[in-house]
């Protein structure tokens, strides 16, 4: 029987579901909504009795102090009613926790047949709302079709009796799953079928597979066990184990790299192995709190003498892009999973984000699938619900906006645990399966999600097909894994444990069994979500919240009993062994039998070309623009742009100290909303050492020089770091590349070759800065398409690419908490000083794009100049000599002067004259908003500035000002001429009011 | 025995065990953070400790109302022991998610010697969406509650989406008639916000941030005084630290961290049970 309950609130209570979306019809489509009231459904469809669900009603779907529910539809007035419900197959949470409760309360288990399903109805009243402004909200504001569908109302149409009527959105495959065979006669067939399977084989791999698959020992072997051809089963394990995703293609390719200007050409074999392992392993064999990197889910450091911390970083674009919900949620709880994944298990302690997105006040032409504004509104709503029902505390975060990120939003995510140097005895950084040992599923089930990503199209839809390409993470079984995982990790039961992420059971076992060197795995054991699975869907899917672990048979029991405490699913899928092979079966036939060496094949590595063309032969040039008259003007100006001004509405959306360790919160100042320069965490309560934590994107510089935009950004991050008191021999990085597609293709990538030498750049400069300060890259991934073909007026489409990204997260141990600086000027009669100087160097600055120009002189990071001022100013912090201290970043000195200003809620006198400068002459509109590197603004007690001064001996700093009470201004002059005069609260005006509506 | 015990829930999205278990042995007490499913199987039992801590969290990831399945899944399995718990004398704290559960359990307000009755619930923010800041309380001097006994005004950070306290209007005015509203959402002054945000950031009536029962011995509060548990941990510590330097002082010495909340409760059951 299917029923359904409707519950709404009180009347008399204010509904913040239909406030907010009067809000948004309103700033969105200028659609006035006079009142909107939500109503929740849930339809059960089971054998339970009119007084079980009864029961269920009032004691678990109602709070009898707040609101009213029903066994029939609720009798709320409407002009219209919009109905949003689940496509099959898509995660209902919802659902999910009131089948528990049921359970529970009722003592109801349901059967495969049966469900619990979740849906909302929203009751709009106003008068001249026309069925294509109700359409336009269903579709625009309140759903989206890839995961969601609605059905509008008028109230005409409405019947009581039966309401919205909302059917179970359960999905009925009615297929028998079956394991085919693949004719690989000649290359041309395999490369059909390729095509059609969406397999997405490289033309040049499907030779050595057929050669493998067509040697004759190879095929004696695969007789034995009732095998000839390729079975789907092999060749979607294949095509995943070479996709670029799982093997890194681009960055293990062949780069032939012209210089324009010289006319050398370099080849470049591997830019991974050239310019991110070399230097990590050469840095790590010098750094001996480098525990391990490169091969795990994470990289490993050392915290303390207890604990190790772990961090890794992810972007999750394409299908943020798609459903930005969705996509953004299972992004930041996937990026959980790798340190759940990393040494034997780690427990998560705090975690970042960073969206790159187009302008939110897009109003031309081009429809990217999801409106810039509609996109970044999902985004952060799904770090928010991911992160927050994590229990991970979201640290730090970066927004920006670029129209480059039309094409392709991202959406960076980044995950830190921390794990005791040793469990049961042993390392916990370690970890290998041996024969012998079970193979164990943990958490989630196992649908048709994330295969292929997204192929299927929104007119394939009927009502029971599964859309599981987009899905939607689960905090909740997450973090219920995640405990459980750490209860049997420190009773030493885990042998072996790595997530569920690109490429599902294919990836965690056939990598893991690498080690053991052979698995069987049995499909048919794998829980699956509903029947109907191929062998094939079972093995590739990437149905989330999954781990895969090895345990020795004589822990069976004792992990089961830990996982039925918790309440988590663990299903033994198989066990590892020694033979050699990748053994999967399904009812006892065999379905996979290759050779675990079978990837060493010699397949092909990918070849590109690289054609670098300096900025200069390129065209770029300085632009003419005379000193400004209203500098008053311009730095308000300046801090009201999407890029500088404040995004406080984000980040107080997430929970930032849950835990109870932060130190440096993301935001500071007396009115706690500055963005500080990295948040720092005390991952041990008991311990008085912190994790100090930034992060920095600056992909602007990419349209002059990628090198540049390399250093700058990883310089920003030291910079960071040290600010807050971080120490420079202890710095970790991250390399999260986001570039645009770098194969050339003179109809469809004519610059390609230009992109794949900025990539080229980019790596070089990270070993360069990666050597030059002693930074081992921990961890780092690449997403290597960040383009869209965007529709245009006329049914064009046209190619946006995304600016050349890369975001560099860095991390750091600080010994004392209790000596940490933040960036707010913090008593009057201090001194102002610049440390670290200024040159011309507004190439591609918020400055030069305030005017709509890029200019040429990049700012250019003096390595051995900096990490002299980095390791002082550390020194300066350890002794305790400053008040605050700030790194200069985007925007310059005159943009963080204010910034200051407005953290301290104190008047500053400035004189520009002071600041140091790289060649005489600067005006002070470069002086104020140069972005060189390396720079800081501090602020010292009077009685430190001889100690202060002294230890910067030599180093380019000096005394710009002083920080007072005496009035509550700005005050910037230049050779006793007033640039700037004004009140600390005007800039705060201009700093919050661009999204200031925003909560 | 001479120990007092804490049991800290943990499990099902629960998600501030830990740094609630660190707040009570800082305070003096021994911390067991135990597994919701071991209470249930009776592993454990209620009976053998002093001061029940309901945690934060997302427990079951609050998909149908803030710590209504909790408390459901509490009250069919262990109902009783919570009951007697509550009947022996001893301590029950809830904060934000566990707040949530002690008013669905009907732990709060506990009028009429009634422990079971749902009469206020802790809704939507008013501002529409999930908020952390740090808030400034105005404890009730004439509360019977047994934490915040001395205490002056406190800050505490808040982090929750649902935090809004409401009830019909004669429960609200019992409530404060009773002095049961233990904490109030203040302004920088100290003075009740009135409804103001977003020094009340949840639009709570009353700016009631946290009530206890009419014995002061079960409470319930949204924002999270374990998440002070370091000077380090207030938004504002590296200027007291910088002013506290200035005059010569230790910075950090005077400061009254959220520790003080939980001590309270560790010397009450050592001054009335031992």
């Amino acid at each position: 029987m299917i029923s359904n309950i409707e519950i709404a609130l009180n009347q008399d209570l204010r509904d913040a579901e239909g406030s907010a979306l009067i809000k948004k019809a309103d700033a969105y489509f200028g659609i006035s909504i006079e009142a909107a009231r939500c109503v929740h459904i849930v339809t059960i469809e089971s054998d339970l009795d009119q007084d079980g669900l009864e029961k269920a009603r009032a004691e678990i779907f109602t709070n009898p102090v707040t609101q009213v529910s029903s066994l029939s539809p609720l009798d709320i007035e409407f002009d219209w009613c919009i109905w949003i419900g689940f496509r099959p197959g898509v995660k209902d949470n919802a659902g999910a926790t009131a089948a528990e409760a049921i359970k529970d309360v009722l003592g109801k288990t349901f059967t495969p047949d049966e469900g619990i399903y979740t849906s909302k109805r929203y009751c709009l009243k106003g008068a001249d709302l026309t069925r294509t402004d109700v359409e336009k909200v269903a579709a625009e504001i309140l759903s989206n079709h890839i995961i969601q569908q609605f059905r509008v109302f008028h109230k005409d149409e409405w019947d009581k009796k039966t309401g919205a009527d909302v059917r179970p959105a359960k999905v009925v495959l009615n297929h028998e799953p079956c394991c085919n065979t693949v004719d690989i006669d000649t290359d041309e067939t395999l490369a059909r079928i390729s095509d059609e399977r969406n397999l997405a084989l490289n033309p040049r791999d499907i030779p050595v597979i057929r050669e493998y698959f067509l040697d004759e020992k190879v095929l004696a072997d695969r007789k034995e066990v009732g095998l000839s051809k390729p079975t789907d089963v092999e060749l979607e394990y294949i095509s995943q184990a070479r996709s670029d995703h799982c093997n890194h293609n681009t960055f293990n390719g062949i780069f032939r790299y012209t210089d324009v200007a010289t006319g050398e050409t370099v080849e470049e074999v591997s830019l991974f192995k050239t310019y991110i392992q070399k230097p990590t392993l050469e840095l790590k064999e010098k750094k001996d709190w480098v525990v391990s990197v490169l091969w795990d889910n994470a990289g490993v450091g050392t915290f303390d003498d207890e604990n190790n911390y772990v961090v890794t970083g992810e972007t999750h674009n394409s299908p943020s892009n798609m459903e930005a919900y969705g996509g953004a949620i299972t992004g930041i709880v996937g990026v959980y999973r790798d340190p759940m994944g990393t040494g034997l298990g780690s427990k998560l302690f705090m975690g970042s984000f960073g969206y790159c997105v187009g302008d939110v006040n897009y109003d031309g032409p081009l429809r990217p699938p999801l409106h810039p504004r509609r996109l970044l509104d999902g985004v952060i709503e799904g770090v928010k619900d991911g992160g927050n029902k994590s229990g991970v505390p979201t640290t730090f975060g970066q927004t920006l906006f670029d129209p480059g990120y039309m094409g392709k939003a991202l959406v960076f995510v980044t995950a830190l645990g921390i794990m005791p140097k040793t469990v049961a005895g042993k390392p916990s950084h370690e970890k290998t399966t041996s024969p012998g040992e079970l193979i164990i599923m943990s958490g989630g089930r196992v649908g048709k999600d994330g295969i292929h990503g997204v192929t299927a199209s929104s007119e394939s839809f009927n009502e029971n097909t599964p859309a599981g390409h987009v899905q939607i993470g689960d905090p909740y079984t997450q973090k219920k894994m995640h405990d459980f995982l750490l209860v049997c990790r420190d009773e030493g039961l885990i042998t072996f444990i790595t997530d569920n992420g690109g490429g599902g059971l294919s990836s965690s076992v056939g990598e893991s069994a690498m080690l053991s060197n052979g698995c069987e795995v049995w499909l048919e054991k794998v829980p699956l979500k509903y029947e109907g699975l191929d062998m094939w869907e079972i093995w590739i899917s990437e149905s989330q919240e999954r781990m895969t672990i090895a345990i020795k048979p004589e822990n069976l029991d004792r992990f089961m009993a830990l996982s039925d405490l918790h309440e988590v699913e663990s299903t033994v899928i198989g066990q590892y062994t020694d033979s050699g092979k990748l053994h999967i079966k399904y009812n006892g036939e065999t379905c996979a039998y290759v050779d675990m060496d079978l990837l060493d094949k010699g397949f092909p590595a990918w070849e590109f070309d690289a054609v670098w063309t300096p900025p200069a032969t390129r065209g770029l040039t300085e632009p003419v623009i005379s000193t400004p008259k209203d500098f008053n003007g311009i730095l308000t100006g300046m801090l009201a742009r999407p890029n500088i001004c404040s995004k406080e509405w984000i980040i107080r959306q997430y929970d930032h100290e849950v835990q109870g360790g932060s130190v440096v919160k993301p935001l500071v100042g007396v009115n706690h909303n500055i963005p500080s320069d990295a948040s720092v965490t005390r991952p041990v309560l008991t311990s008085e050492k912190g994790l100090a934590f930034s992060q920095s994107l600056l992909p602007w510089y990419s349209k002059i020089d990628a090198y540049h935009m390399m250093t700058c950004s990883i310089d920003e991050a030291v910079r960071r770091l040290i600010a807050v008191g971080g120490s420079f021999d202890h710095i970790g990085g991250l390399d999260n590349f986001c570039w645009p597609n770098i194969g050339f293709d003179p109809k469809t990538n004519p610059d390609g070759k230009f992109k794949a030498a900025q990539l080229v750049r980019a790596c070089r400069a990270l070993k360069d800065t990666c050597m030059a300060y002693g930074i081992p890259l921990l961890s780092g991934k690449d997403s290597m398409y960040v383009d869209g073909h965007l529709e245009g007026a006329y049914g064009e489409r046209t190619k946006v690419s995304a600016l050349e990204t890369v975001q560099i997260s860095a991390t750091s141990v600080i010994d004392d908490v209790t000596k940490c600086v933040t960036l707010e000027p913090k008593i009057s009669g201090d001194l102002v000083y610049v440390v670290g100087a200024t040159g011309d160097e507004l190439g591609a600055s918020e400055y030069y794009e305030m005017f709509g120009k890029t200019g040429l002189n990049v700012p250019k990071v003096d390595f051995n100049g900096s990490k002299v001022v980095y390791k002082a100013l550390e020194k300066a912090i350890d002794k305790e000599l400053l008040a605050s201290c700030h790194a200069v970043a985007r925007g310059g000195i005159g943009v963080h002067l204010a910034v200051m200003s407005m953290a301290g809620g104190l008047g500053m006198d400035i004189d520009l004259e002071a600041v140091p400068v790289k060649a005489a002459g600067l005006p002070s509109e470069k002086i104020l908003f140069s972005e060189s590197a390396g720079r800081f603004i501090l602020t010292v007690a009077p009685e430190n500035k001889e100690t202060f001064e002294k230890l910067c001996k030599g180093l380019a700093c000096a005394c710009i000002g002083t920080v007072t009470d005496t009035h509550d201004r700005l005050v910037i002059t230049n050779g006793g001429q007033t640039i700037t005069d004004l009140p600390v609260a005007d800039l705060g005006t201009a700093f919050n009011k661009t999204f200031g509506e925003m909560i | 025995m001479s120990t007092v015990k804490a049991l800290i829930l943990t499990g099902f999205g629960l998600n501030c065990d830990n740094e609630t278990a660190l707040a009570f042995e800082k305070a003096g007490a021994e911390a067991h953070r135990v597994h919701i499913n071991t209470l249930v199987a009776g592993e454990e039992k209620l009976a053998d400790y002093h001061i029940l801590a309901f945690g934060g969290g997302f427990s079951w990831g609050d998909d149908h109302g803030a710590g209504v399945i909790q408390a459901l899944k509490l009250k069919n399995n262990i109902g009783k022991d919570l009951l007697d718990f509550v009947a022996e004398g001893k301590l029950v704290i809830g904060i934000c998610n566990g707040f949530q559960a002690l008013v669905n359990l009907g732990l709060l307000p506990g009028l009429d010697n009634d422990y079971t009755a749902r009469s206020v619930a802790i809704t939507y923010n008013d501002c529409g969406n999930f908020r952390d800041q740090w808030v400034r309380l105005v404890p009730n001097p004439d509360s019977p509650c047994v934490f915040t006994k001395g205490l002056e005004t406190v800050d505490y950070p808040v982090r929750h989406g649902e935090g809004k306290v409401v009830a019909a209007p004669e429960v609200v005015k019992t409530l404060v008639d009773n002095n049961q509203v233990v904490f109030r959402y203040a302004d920088g002054e100290g003075k009740p916000a009135k409804g103001a945000f977003p020094a009340n950031p949840n639009g709570a009536v009353e700016d009631i941030a946290g009530f206890c029962d009419p014995t002061g011995r079960v409470f319930g509060l949204m924002p999270h005084p374990e998440a002070y548990n370091h000077f380090t941990n207030h938004p504002d510590w590296p200027r007291a630290k910088e002013a506290a330097k200035r005059q010569g002082k230790v910075p950090g010495e005077d400061v009254v961290t959220g520790i003080r909340l939980f001590e309270n409760g560790v010397n009450y059951i050592k001054e009335t049970f031992f």
